[in-house]
């Protein structure tokens, strides 16, 4: 399937294009929040006021791609919590009124399949709408959600597809009491550096528009695999099945996109990762927008921006030496070391 | 407490308990309707209506015949505060 048009909100300016300007954000804080655009532009007012985080910024890194683009048969979403914060303020209200009434905002906006319901009733879009909601690998979920759609229906030819993620006050308290945060405050420059325990928390949202016909296309998404509790010797397995099915030798990944968080008990993955393609260059991502769930989302937008060449070593965030003329790239993310996701995206025709 | 200051205290839980963005106290007025009109509430706002009547002021809202009597505008539900309220 094919990438006709992308959009991402995140720590970095990605939504007004500052980033692939050379623009770099730097944090120094316990969090990397995103940079949040000016949402009044994207969502009228009235239904602005009912909506949480990351409802807001799933639609002001969708509605631009919608706007851009009419044709849409289908909206596929993945995140990991979706509104976490409406959803404790509606559990907390449960409690503190005992049972009682309960406002239904909040509850209306905690489901993780807000977005998408929203973005459906805000186009008129009555086609295909799904939600998955598998941790950390919600995003990969929702692609393969997108081309079994694509394999099985002749007559849908344009899915938007996106990923969602919120800082809220819950899930930041208790991964930081599960080890997954550092205790110090770091800066993004030094964070995959850092060797010590924990990362830093961020959010975002990616969303792109997919087809099924490479008319258009900046990018492709070849395929996308994953695993659970792996070996590191389970990994080199899946990796030579999955250049096998695809037809492709692991000397034509031109760079690898590693999801380095700067947790010195996980990183090693990354490191054991790189054996199998010793020759191939490599760049981390997370010191952009800090870690969570659903970052495969943004990892995709970046290597889609470095494969159309928006991108290249030369911008401030990476400062390195990587090929200019990218035609495949490989992104891996594990969260936990427990679910690993790959995605293998290509060079398009545009 | 007077009528008036039951009107600016509701005001305040109005646009609170709704969200209203970019409204003030002042932009409400007091027999403006309030669904259809230019607040533009629409059915959640008649749900969050009531949960606000029962914490606010103790008045339940069991019959929705009643609603639509009591959720017109400021006015009728000051006026239906003052009778009922509990607490």
């Amino acid at each position: 399937m094919y990438v006709i048009d992308q959009q991402a909100i995140s720590a970095q300016k990605t939504h007004d294009l500052s980033f692939e300007k050379g623009e770099y954000s730097t944090y120094l804080t316990s969090t990397f929040p995103i940079v949040e655009p000016t949402y009044s532009e994207f969502i009228p007012l009235n239904l602005l006021r009912r909506m949480g985080k990351a409802v807001k910024m799933g639609i002001a890194a969708a509605l631009p791609i919608i706007n851009r683009n009419q044709q849409l048969d289908g909206i596929i979403v993945g995140t990991a919590n979706g509104g976490l914060e409406n959803c404790i303020d509606f559990l907390n209200q449960i409690v503190a009124y005992d049972e009682g009434v309960l406002t239904p905002t909040n509850f209306v906006q905690s489901t993780p399949n807000a977005l998408a319901g929203q973005l459906a009733l805000m186009t008129k879009n009555t086609g295909y709408n799904s939600t998955h909601v598998n941790g950390s690998l919600s995003f990969e979920n929702a692609l393969i959600d997108a081309k079994l759609f694509f394999e099985a229906s002749t007559n849908i030819t344009s899915l938007l597809v996106g990923s969602v993620e919120e800082i809220s006050s819950y899930n930041y308290h208790i991964d930081l009491l599960a080890g997954r945060y550092k205790k110090e405050i770091i800066s993004n420059d030094q964070l995959i550096q850092s060797n010590t325990e924990g990362s830093v928390c961020g959010e975002g949202a990616s969303f792109f528009l997919l087809s099924n016909s490479p008319e258009h296309a900046i990018a492709e998404i070849v395929d996308t695999t994953q695993i659970i509790h792996p070996s590191t010797a389970d990994l080199t397995t899946l990796m030579n099945v999955f250049f096998e099915k695809n037809q492709l030798s692991m000397d034509a990944i031109d760079l690898l996109l590693l999801g380095k968080n700067g947790d010195n008990r996980l990183d090693y993955w990354y490191d054991d990762f790189q054996q199998i393609f010793p020759e191939t260059p490599a760049i981390n991502f997370k010191q952009l927008t800090g870690d969570y769930r659903t970052i495969s989302g943004f990892a995709t937008y970046l290597g889609v921006q470095i494969l159309t060449g928006k991108i290249n070593g030369a911008h401030p965030a990476f400062n390195t030496d990587f090929p200019t003329n990218c035609n495949n790239i490989l992104i891996y993310n594990h969260f936990d070391g427990i679910r690993h996701g790959f995605i293998l995206i290509k060079k398009g025709t545009r | 407490m007077t009528t008036n200051e039951l009107t600016l205290e509701f005001k305040n839980h109005l646009i609170t308990y709704l969200n209203l963005l970019d409204i003030s106290i002042d932009d409400i007025k007091d027999d403006e309707p309030l669904f259809g009109g230019d607040l533009g509430l629409d059915s959640i706002d008649s749900v969050e209506l009531i949960v606000l009547l029962d914490r606010e002021y103790g008045i339940k809202i069991k019959n929705p015949a009643d609603g639509r009597q009591i959720l017109v505008d400021v006015n009728t539900i000051v006026a239906y505060i003052e009778e009922n309220r509990t607490k």
